[in-house]
């Protein structure tokens, strides 16, 4: 039980900088995720909260403790690395019970830690095996296991599903979820998955290139992402984007695009011909009279929904419906989007316009 | 078919070499163990004793004490070896000013034929001209002397043998320590282990197969070491320094008793597989049949 302050935390490798100055507040029990594409920093900043990265600038506190200099032994952070990172050599159950045995646990109570982990866990009879003998999905739940044996004041995740298969992904996903509502840790979770993020995330902190670019709880940055990377990143499919300028021309304000589409908008505080950039989510449009006219070019019926991919002039938009429609490649449909779903960003600095 | 054949004619200048210089000097020793010859007795002709040269083997005063020493010398050398050789693998895998240098200079000894280095430390050692006296002496006010002092001989014999072969334990355990993955040494710093108890839970038995390996290794050579000793103290003073190879060198040479020379070398070689396999037994196989027992679960 921990809440964890990051104080404009820098990284640099020699000359490289690759963490930016980053500030993330985490209270008590919360499931924050740090997303972002490969390479971004999560592993860096994760590492750092860890204690096995040293920290070039900024501070690191852990219960309003700054820990900067304390050894990863000393922090009582349990971590689950990408890898898994299992001791070769121990069986699962020593592997577990590693943790308590350094710190002088009793046998019988590491014992019954270890039995009562492996249960949660579905591991049971694989105690006497080695990590070899076992599958990726096993080694991740022992990965797993030997974090929640020891009740420490922080989790940190680093990748943890995604060496696993599609359907494994989906069921660890929820076991965790289930992990952290019973036991209310503090949970830091990276991942480059943003579905992850979504689903599991009581806040997330999305990243690029060493920098934080937004922070908020899912739908919060589903619904009001703050710049163009956000918007696309989170959300799948994801975001479409159009370019062009906001226009008014004595009447409401509309946006154009540069090769002639027209799309609503809810009125900006900007003057005519501001060059912007259009964002519509492909689930927020729907068919209808009116409406922006397009030329159906692929669609890609799922059952329960149907994608459209379509043009208007040079625009690529595309569409998520609900329904099972029968249109059919070159097709003229119109899409209509309401004002309230569109997000307008400025083309320059590709910040929201609100 | 056809390749088949060309497999064993690849290997035939192999197999040729291991059976002339191997295989066939092998059992013409056996073969030895079991005769009495000796060309320069009053009877050189070659006559078959059956078991009798072993027999007397038993009862060899002078035999029995130098197979002690061997063993000694064999214990404290390659237990230092293995200490030091592990500690300057593990300077070796972090950086520090001059590493490159200390590398290349730390090698050297093992590119230095055995008698070569008997040589030198026997020049190093002598009185009077020697380096290590000299310093002994002016430092300590120690007066070495390995022809008169026996267990100084001893020492020295050990400490020349930690000289020449700590590099081949430093590399193959260097080897072995960066070929390790890096995580589950980050995870037992999680875990809430102190330096010792990595060491103790984590490094030592994953380097266990590559220390093991090179404990066999240098155990055979340690038990069959003649010519640096031979060189450098010539087996004495008296017979403190007479290790086995030296004995049966002294038997076989000068004596000319090739029958009990060869019955020597036979049961030395016999007492080196028995070591090796209870090491074996003792710490290979355990974990081998362990593991084996749970893939079969
Ligand atoms: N030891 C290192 N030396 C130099 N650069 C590094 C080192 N470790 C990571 N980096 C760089 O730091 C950046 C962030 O890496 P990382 O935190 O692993 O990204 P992520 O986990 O988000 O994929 C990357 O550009 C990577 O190349
Ligand atoms: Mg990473």
């Amino acid at each position: 039980m921990a809440e964890v302050k990051i104080k404009d935390i820098v990284k640099r490798y020699g000359e490289l900088q690759v963490i930016h100055g980053v500030n993330v507040d985490i209270r008590d029990g919360e499931f924050v995720v740090l997303v972002g594409p490969s390479g971004c920093g999560k592993s860096t900043l994760l590492r750092m909260i860890a204690g096995l990265e040293p920290i070039s600038d900024g501070e690191m506190l852990i219960d309003g403790k700054v820990v900067n200099k304390v050894l990863p032994k000393d922090r009582d952070i349990a971590m689950v690395f990408q890898s898994y990172a299992l001791y070769p050599h121990k069986t699962v159950a020593e592997n577990m019970g590693f943790s308590l045995k350094i710190k002088g646990v009793p046998k019988p109570e590491i014992e019954a830690k270890v039995k009562q982990a492996a249960s949660v866990l579905d591991l049971g009879k694989l105690l006497d095996r080695y990590p070899r003998q076992l599958s990726g999905g096993q080694r991740q739940r022992v990965a797993m296991g030997r974090a929640i044996v020891r009740d420490p004041r922080v989790f940190l995740f680093d990748e943890p599903l995604s060496n696993l298969d599609a359907k494994l992904r989906v069921a660890m996903r929820v076991e965790i979820k289930e992990l952290h509502q019973r036991l209310k840790t503090t949970i830091i979770y990276v991942t480059h998955d943003q579905i992850e993020a979504m689903t599991m995330a009581d806040k997330i902190v999305v990243m690029k290139d060493g920098y934080v670019e937004q922070i908020g709880a899912p739908l919060d940055l589903y619904d009001n992402p703050s710049n163009v990377f956000v918007a696309g990143f989170i959300g799948s499919p994801s975001m479409n984007f159009i370019k062009g300028s906001i226009r008014s021309d004595g009447g409401a304000q509309r946006f154009v695009s540069d090769h002639g589409s027209v799309l609503p908008v809810r009125p900006l505080p900007v003057s005519d011909g501001h060059p912007v950039i259009y964002g519509v989510r492909p689930e927020h449009i729907t068919l209808g009279p009116g409406g922006l006219p397009v030329r159906v070019a692929v669609v890609e019926p799922t059952g329960a929904e149907t994608q459209i991919f379509a043009r208007s002039n040079e625009d690529a938009i595309d569409a998520m419906l609900r329904d099972r429609i029968a249109v059919r490649a070159g097709d003229h449909v119109n899409f209509v989007v309401d004002p309230v779903n569109a997000h307008v960003f400025d083309q320059q600095t590709t910040k929201r316009i609100s | 078919m056809g390749s088949n054949r060309t497999g064993w004619l690849m290997l035939a200048p192999t197999l040729l070499i291991l059976g002339v210089f191997g295989i066939v000097p092998f059992f013409y020793v056996l073969y030895l163990s079991f005769h009495q010859w000796n060309p320069f007795a009053a009877n050189p002709n070659m006559i078959f004793i059956g078991a009798n040269n072993f027999r007397r083997l038993v009862f060899d005063g002078e035999f029995l004490t130098s197979l002690w020493f061997t063993l000694k010398f064999a214990f404290f050398a390659v237990v230092s070896e293995i200490i030091i050789g592990y500690m300057l693998a593990q300077m070796l895998t972090r950086d520090f000013y001059g590493k490159g240098f200390f590398r290349t200079i730390h090698t050297l000894p093992l590119i230095v034929a055995p008698i070569v280095v008997g040589s030198v430390w026997r020049l190093m050692t002598t009185p009077s001209i020697g380096i290590i006296p000299y310093y002994l002496n002016k430092w300590f006010g120690y007066q070495l002397n390995i022809g008169s002092d026996a267990t100084a001989a001893f020492i020295i014999t050990v400490i020349m043998d930690i000289w020449h072969w700590t590099p081949l334990v430093t590399l193959t355990l260097l080897a072995a320590i960066v070929s390790l993955p890096k995580d589950p040494f980050e995870q037992a710093q999680i875990d809430g282990a102190n330096r010792w108890q990595i060491f103790w839970h984590i490094t030592l038995p994953m380097i266990r197969p590559a220390i093991l390996a090179t404990v066999f290794i240098r155990l055979m050579d340690a038990l069959r070491t003649v010519d640096e000793v031979w060189m450098l103290t010539g087996g004495g003073p008296g017979a403190a320094t007479r290790f086995v190879g030296l004995h049966i060198w002294k038997i076989v040479f000068p004596k000319t008793d090739y029958g009990y020379g060869s019955a020597i070398s036979i049961i030395v070689l016999y007492l080196t597989l028995v070591m090796c396999w209870l090491l074996y037994v003792g710490l290979v196989a355990p974990r081998v049949r362990r593991s084996k027992v749970n893939a079969d679960a």
